[in-house]
């Protein structure tokens, strides 16, 4: 490893990931905020009524919907936040053959004694590392509004509790008094570290996959726009392998299929032992679904593949003349 | 040798971006590269460099393959592109330092101390807010300051004043004192004349002419207006005389000491007779005038050039 070589790709990375991160932490934390203000009660009344459309569309069940820990796990579905770390992955993947024979700038640091291999795998290690700390920063946003916003609740009204009968006699009769109480009491951060780890998976498998179109290409603006047409494709066959049950056989299409953070964060909620399976079985031991760790392990696998790929055709190809 | 091609060929589908060369450049002396656009002097760099793959042929520098030992080879070479693009985000000073750096050994006062030469003012400026020319020099900068046996420098004095022209070639010469050895390609044909002790002229992909440069040092050109018939050339100063004659023009160009020629052009019906030395850019034109504007090219390059007119006329 040329450690020239790896600063100058950390420095041309470092703009792009804090405008990321920041974008990410404040989010993330602006949305615990926003869920902290919005009374539970009237959140159930509204998803309710909606349940019967929206149920196909929703990975996981109401009741961990309505929960603190489901509503929070949505954020790790807005747009903003897999849009942040996509952005990220696809700008540093793509930049790492197109993107530095596009400036032109390829031919002088190839005319340096590094290997064609150690430029991609500096690329690869940065942008990797990078995805990994946006991640991190999407959960310690997370942790951040959790420690910081509190919620509304009720004080139960004092009542005497007839033994034997099982009636309750209001002590009382002023309205629910209503406290605020830390977040922290009502959720487990790390419950949420599944959500970070399958967003970092995805992120990854975006950076090898626009790594293996930069490897082939020489026009950066090109590569993008290859890599953005597929992540569209990908997002309508999972959309409509959801919507159309004749076509559900599409979700298996689409690497969107094994982004699911609500559905890993309810695994690590209701069941814990489940959180970084394989696979998941029932009691007499057949598998039902394919693990959170599965999932992740299936766009680590596709984002290594893809630079493994990504590293063959940049060492076999010619390497046009700047433009 | 430090560089030797064998019979390198790169063919993009039909075309032969390089056809079949084969060449040697000793150590320690500066070698020109010479022709037109598309001639194939990138090309030729770009395969010592390992940046394409050799259709045939193979290459090597300092007794390394090309392309299987590439980053060996670049060990041993610094490459100055033609219309160098530096890293836009750097500004100069981190410039000169990555690719201090990136190299083992090298020595980062050395780099300020070209770009110091160079002229190099405001190190702190962003690239990207640099003139071409101020880009230029710090490319050279980087290039040349880098402690290597080859320096590989394509077009190193384009975009520059003439003083720091100047400067450049002077800092060739100080490699080539120094027992470097510097292959040199420029357009400009005077620049290679002063800095290169032998130059190769390539035309569409083929080497076609050797020139040591000192050879030229004793040619002479001889043009004149012709008044009557032009005789034959006699056999006691054939050798080595080309002449050419275009309508009332003739041009009799000399390999070696002009002094046997005298008694014979006092003969000639010639008037406005203008003497000078043949210099690079004749042996130049005998290969490429004409090739933009489709005039035909000298068929045999590596013959005498004798034109059409002079056949007709000799007995």
């Amino acid at each position: 490893m040329n450690r020239a070589v790896l600063q100058k790709c950390i420095v041309e990375a470092r703009l792009l990931f804090a405008a990321c991160a920041i974008g990410l932490f404040a989010f993330c934390w602006v949305r615990i905020y926003i869920i902290s203000r919005v009374d539970l009660e009237t959140f159930s009344q509204i998803v309710e009524k909606l349940w019967d459309k929206w149920a196909d569309y929703w990975p996981v069940s109401l009741s961990q919907l309505l929960s603190y820990s489901g509503r929070i796990a949505v954020t790790f579905d807005e747009p903003i936040v897999v849009l942040c770390v996509s952005v990220f992955a696809i700008a540093r993947g793509s930049d790492v053959v197109s993107g530095e024979l596009n400036r032109g700038t390829m031919e002088l640091l190839l005319a340096q004694p590094v290997s064609r291999w150690q430029v991609l795998l500096s690329q690869a290690l940065v942008t990797v590392a990078g995805i990994v700390l946006l991640s991190l920063t999407a959960w310690l946003g997370t942790l951040a509004g959790i420690m910081t916003n509190t919620v509304q609740e009720e004080v139960p009204r004092p009542e005497l509790r007839i033994p034997g009968i099982g009636l309750s006699i209001p002590l009382s009769l002023k309205k629910p008094e209503k406290i605020r109480v830390p977040m922290g009491s009502k959720v487990e951060p790390q419950n949420f570290i599944p959500g970070a780890v399958n967003l970092g998976a995805l992120g990854i498998c975006l950076a090898g996959i626009s790594s293996l179109a930069s490897a082939f290409d020489r026009y950066r603006w090109r590569t993008i726009g290859l890599v953005v047409g597929f992540y569209v494709v990908e997002t309508i066959l999972k959309i409509a392998g959801v919507a159309i049950s004749e076509a559900a056989w599409l979700k298996k299409l689409s690497l969107f299929s094994a982004y699911e953070p609500q559905k890993f964060i309810a695994t690590a909620v209701h069941d814990a032992a489940n959180t970084w399976s394989l696979v998941l079985r029932d009691s007499q031991g057949t598998m039902l679904d394919v693990g959170p760790l599965g999932y992740n392990l299936i766009l680590l696998g596709i984002g290594l593949g893809c630079y493994a790929a990504a590293a063959v055709v940049f060492q076999k190809r010619d390497l046009p003349a700047p433009l | 040798m430090i560089v030797v091609t064998r019979k390198l060929t790169k063919a993009y589908g039909a075309v032969m971006a390089l056809d079949s060369c084969s060449l040697g450049v000793q150590t320690g002396e500066v070698f020109g590269l010479l022709g037109p656009n598309g001639a194939g002097k990138t090309t030729l760099i770009r395969l010592l460099l390992g940046f394409l793959r050799p259709t045939a042929g193979d290459a090597s520098v300092a007794g390394l393959d090309c392309r299987r030992q590439s980053v060996q080879v670049r060990k041993q070479v610094s490459y100055l592109p033609a219309e160098a693009a530096l890293f836009p985000h750097m500004r100069a000073t981190d410039v000169l330092r990555f690719f201090c750096e990136v190299r083992p050994g090298g020595r980062f006062q050395r780099y300020l101390d070209c770009a110091q030469r160079l002229e190099l003012a405001e190190l702190n400026r962003r690239v990207s807010y640099m003139s071409t020319g101020m880009k230029q020099k710090l490319a050279l900068a980087a290039a040349l300051a880098a402690d290597v046996p080859l320096y590989i420098l394509d077009e190193p004095t384009s975009n520059l004043d003439p003083n720091v022209r100047a400067t450049v070639l002077a800092m060739v010469a100080d490699l080539k004192r120094a027992g470097r050895t510097v292959m040199f390609s420029s357009h400009v044909l005077p620049e290679v004349e002063e800095a290169c002790d032998r130059v190769v002229i390539l035309r569409a992909g083929q080497l076609v002419h050797t020139q040591v440069v000192a050879e030229l040092r004793s040619q002479h050109r001889i043009l004149a207006e012709l008044q009557g018939p032009m005789p034959p050339v006699p056999a006691g100063v054939r050798d080595g005389t080309q002449v050419v004659c275009q309508g009332s023009r003739v041009t009799i160009e000399t390999a070696g000491e002009l002094s046997p020629l005298l008694g014979w052009l006092a003969t000639l019906p010639l008037a406005d007779i203008r003497i000078e030395p043949v210099g690079l850019r004749a042996v130049y034109d005998r290969f490429h005038v004409g090739q933009a504007s489709g005039l035909p090219l000298t068929d045999q390059p590596h013959e005498p050039a004798v034109s059409h007119e002079i056949a007709e006329a000799a007995p």
